[in-house]
């Protein structure tokens, strides 16, 4: 848009070109970058990337999309642009959110295959959409020889700005990013002198901004304008009254105006196209025309009277809507519709402009075509309900919670006045998801109690199956786990019924979690691996990734650590494809790996969680796994990482989350050997985590109570290993601990034994994995017992660097007998399928892809001399 | 970034063998040089005729400590949070070894 001469040297950017030509050659060796191309308005983003491209069109192929400045821009738009300019692309536009990961993924192969230049423009007004298929783009483009160049306006993006997301999201290495600055003194100085026209002035009234350069030097030679605007004006005004005209219809149409529309909406000014062209202030373009620049766009809009403003748009809006069906474009009819004040034709257009933006994941176009509907139409009737009930679903799945709420308590009111107790009942059950994601349990469980009242009364259906299904949801969040499965499976029952697969994976789930909450692991997988097949036929990620995420969680908090661990790394890989946020399972996975006895491997990855901006679950279960391994390390730190647990979790007050954190106090506590506290800790949440039937919080609970000789009383359900311990079989708890993986409670249970061998069996342990503390008792222990006490490991084995476990150690002594696997199994008494895992463990662990390399290093690192 | 002190009782055999490990502990700062820093150490004559360290380390967690000591393979007994430091003099200079 903005060349600051008609000169093809653009001035004071040879830097920038030095580096655009760099990476484009690193580009085409196959290691694919991006820019990213800041600056202001008119510093010359587009006329630097026209340059570029046109030094190297001869030799790479170069497709360009735009992002315009509507309020609601249409969805994918540059996206679309860009494929169809890609020869051979028959992949058909997504149309669902199932269809989109397709696409993005068959865009990217064809970058992959053939070397391409691809342009972004302004791509601080890209819809959501469009933003995803950037960061998807973005964050694989390494792996193509194609070149992806994003321009925005770096001064209009702000800390809650869209873009600021896919800026931070786009890995460093492979990104280049370069800030264009205006032009200097001299620079201003030169352009003036190409043309013969005075500097005077003209540096500090412009700022050195090219566009606002040019347009001041295109002018009447009289004195420089004080706005960009001014300047554009006193340009157009020197255009003959039938130009002059003609700019006013071009300024409606956001982007370009195609040609045949302009006839239109021009009427006979259309004569004066060829003036204007050659003014420079417009620019032919892929279909049509437009203005050099946005700036320009904008001032000539701005200067329209409201009645030409009106009037020219309610002309576009009736040429575009007198196009076939199958051809209109939703979103910009409703744009015109709306600058034309016509509401009637707003409500026409809106709500499928929504729907079409939703079904491609573009949620806040989507939330804001709803919006721009809802603003027409105040008749309390059920059109209007359902705008309500679209935007607050649109609301809620861009974060939006508190408008999403009261979207949809309006919504209630308004079924409420209009006598429809069906919608009535359906909005009440689902004030439910806005109302859990700002902890407002108690308003969700008043509105899922009114709608199963409301909705028992009418023939069931897919609503009641909802209305069902969320409550229990609501028990199973509560740990009310017996009631999580009646409600679950009613709900199931009903939209089996109905044919909905969206609420029949979400009651599946719910039934699923509950019965492994109850610690009925059997019981619950089988339903959250239907959960997660239902969702998967049916193209539901958001389900997918519900199934996953339990399975994960869920069965961490079991204590079934290794299949939490496996599940999570198959979700991060779900996710992880699909752009969808993993940290949550993350935060688990660093659980599972502490638990597993992989310390520090743990509380990395804890630690890299709790730099981000992460969610207040997240960061409790990332603060929990960190404050347990320094506090059974005995290094610094615990209460810091423990009291903003305790604190952050105080605010929801559920057990599935104070459980964890007391447990963690409760056993810092003992280990800094103060047993007062010890007790408190443990008796915070004790009686919730009794009438909730959590065996392993309740089980942890108990033990802490019982180790500070406070125990008045266990059920006999709680986990077996804390069952075991209490009882006092500490051989039986070791094992069982040990059957989880659980190194650390498996030495600490032979801790307790009192047995000289145990004893000197949990010492080696807690040694080998740095536990200070608890190593200290068992040699008091020892002592007491009159025993020789072994000296502590010498530096060479104090620290075993690949953190393997003493079975692991033990296989792989095994191995280094030449051992194969079927044998090692028999030799221990092991599956082989369980011994196949430990090998693949200490492979990883070493680093090692063979057999031999695994002996190598574990010989090297001292770890097999023991 | 948090300073401490950490305890490496009787890590090694003898002055030599700490010295390599001081090589090792260098290199591996440098690498780790936005989430470590070594102050300074006092080197111990044990009882059991070893020598052990006292050593002062900036460092952003306990975490970074412990993976530095794990990558230069340094034994770690003790990590301590040092919160307030009273300087009286400086640090004697070394007598001749």
């Amino acid at each position: 848009m903005a060349t600051a001469a008609h000169d093809d040297h653009l001035l004071e950017r040879d830097g920038a070109n030095a580096q655009l030509d760099a990476d484009l050659e690193r580009a085409r060796l196959g290691a694919g970058r991006v820019v990213l191309l800041g600056g202001e308005a008119g510093v010359g983003k587009t006329s630097l990337v026209r340059t570029f491209a046109a030094r190297h069109e001869h030799e790479i192929r170069v497709v360009w999309g735009a992002c315009e400045a509507l309020f609601t821009p249409r969805p994918l738009g540059p996206v679309f642009d860009i494929v169809q300019r890609l020869d051979g692309f028959a992949v058909a536009p997504p149309t669902t959110a199932a269809d989109r990961a397709g696409f993005f993924s068959a865009l990217l192969e064809d970058l992959r295959s053939h070397p391409t230049i691809v342009v972004f423009e302004d791509v601080h007004w890209a819809d959501e959409a469009t933003l995803d298929a950037l960061k998807y783009l973005g964050r694989r483009i390494d792996s193509a020889p194609s070149f992806l160049v994003l321009t925005f306006r770096d001064d209009e993006v702000g800390a809650n700005h869209p873009l600021r997301q896919l800026l931070g999201d786009l890995p460093t290495a492979t990104t280049t990013r370069l800030s264009l600055q205006p032009l200097s003194v001299e620079a201003v100085e030169e352009l003036a002198r190409r043309v013969e026209h005075s500097s005077r002035g003209l540096h500090e009234a412009t700022g050195g901004n090219p566009f606002f350069v040019t347009e001041v030097l295109a002018g009447d030679g009289g004195d420089v304008p004080a706005t960009v605007r001014d300047a554009v004006l006193a340009r157009a005004d020197r255009l003959s009254p039938g130009g002059r005209r003609l700019l006013d219809a071009v300024a409606v149409v956001p982007g370009s105006v195609e040609i045949w529309l302009l006839e239109v909406l021009a009427g006979e000014d259309f004569a004066h196209l060829a003036e204007c062209l050659s003014s420079g202030m417009l620019i032919p373009t892929g279909a049509g025309v437009g203005f050099r620049h946005e700036l320009g766009r904008l001032a000539v809009e701005h200067a329209l009277t409201p009645d030409r403003r009106i009037a020219l748009n309610e002309n576009a809006f009736h040429a575009l809507a007198a196009h076939p069906a199958t051809e209109q474009d939703p979103s910009a009819l409703a744009h015109h519709a709306d600058a034309a004040g016509n509401g009637e034709a707003v409500l026409r257009f809106a709500p499928t402009a929504a729907q079409r933006a939703a079904a491609v994941g573009a949620h806040r176009e989507a939330a804001e075509q709803y919006a721009r509907a809802l603003s027409y139409h105040a008749t309390p009737d059920h059109d209007r309900l359902a705008l309500l009930e679209g935007y607050s679903v649109e609301a809620g799945l861009t974060g939006r919670y508190a408008e999403a709420l009261e979207a949809r308590q309006r919504a209630v009111a308004l079924a409420r006045a209009l006598g429809d107790r069906l919608r009535l009942g359906e909005n009440l059950a689902r004030l439910q998801g806005p109302t859990i994601s700002l902890g407002l349990n108690e308003a969700a469980e008043e509105g899922s109690r009114e709608s199963i009242e409301i909705l028992e009364e009418l023939p069931p259906g897919r609503e009641l199956a909802f209305a069902y299904t969320a409550q229990g949801y609501l028990r199973m969040l509560s740990r009310d786990n017996s009631e999580g499965v009646r409600w679950g499976k009613r709900g199931l029952d009903l939209a089996v019924k109905a044919r909905d697969a969206d609420i029949e994976a979400f009651a599946l789930n719910t039934i699923g979690t509950s019965y492994l909450m109850a610690g009925e692991i059997e019981t619950g997988r089988p339903y959250l691996e239907r959960s997660l097949d239902v969702a998967h036929e049916h193209g539901l990620p958001s389900r997918v990734a519900n199934a996953y995420g339990m399975l994960a969680s869920g069965l961490g908090e079991m204590y079934e650590l290794e299949e939490s661990e496996r599940w999570a790394v198959e979700y991060i890989a779900f996710a992880s494809a699909r752009d969808l946020d993993t940290a949550y399972i993350r935060s688990w996975l660093a659980a599972d790996l502490v638990y597993l006895g992989r310390w520090s491997e743990g509380t990395a990855l804890a630690q890299e969680l709790l730099v981000d901006d992460v969610s207040a679950i997240t960061r409790i279960t990332a603060l929990v796994a960190l404050g347990r391994v320094r506090a059974r390390r005995g290094d610094p730190g615990v209460a810091d990482v423990l009291d903003e647990a305790l604190e952050t979790a105080l605010g929801g007050g559920h057990l599935q989350r104070l459980g964890h954190v007391r447990a963690a106090r409760a056993e810092a506590a003992w280990l800094a050997g103060d047993a007062t506290r010890t007790v408190a800790e443990a008796f915070a949440v004790y009686d919730l985590a009794l009438e909730k039937r959590h065996i392993w919080f309740a089980g942890e609970l108990a033990y802490w109570q019982w180790k500070a000789g406070a125990l008045v009383d266990a059920p006999d359900w709680i986990a077996e290993p804390y069952a075991q311990q209490i009882a006092g079989d500490a051989w039986g708890a070791a094992a069982a601990w040990a059957a989880r993986g659980c190194v650390y409670e498996s030495a600490r249970a032979r801790a307790d034994s009192g047995d000289e061998v145990l004893l000197r069996d949990a010492l080696t342990e807690l040694e080998r994995l740095g536990a200070q503390p608890l190593a200290l008792d068992v040699r008091q222990s020892l002592r007491t017992l009159g025993a020789s006490v072994p000296r502590g490991p010498r530096a060479s084995t104090r620290e075993n660097p690949a953190e393997l476990t003493a079975r692991e150690v033990e296989v792989l002594a095994l191995v280094s007998e030449g051992l194969q696997n079927a044998a090692i199994a028999e030799r221990l008494v092991l599956s082989r399928r369980t011994v196949d895992h430990h090998v693949s463990a200490i492979l990883r662990k070493l680093n090692a892809r063979t057999r031999g390399e695994a002996v190598a290093a574990a010989t090297q690192l001292g770890v097999l001399e023991r | 970034m948090d300073t401490y002190v950490i305890l490496r009782r009787s890590g090694w055999k003898d002055g030599a063998e700490l010295g390599e490990a001081a090589e090792r502990s260098t290199a591996e700062g440098e690498r780790m040089s936005d989430d470590i820093a070594w102050i300074r150490s006092y080197v111990l004559e044990e009882r059991d005729g070893r020598v052990g360290t006292v050593c002062v380390y900036q460092a952003t967690s306990p975490e970074a400590i412990r993976r530095h000591a794990g990558e230069a393979v340094l034994p770690v007994d003790e990590i301590i949070k040092v919160v307030d430091t009273v300087l009286v003099r400086p640090d004697p200079v070394p007598s001749a070894a």
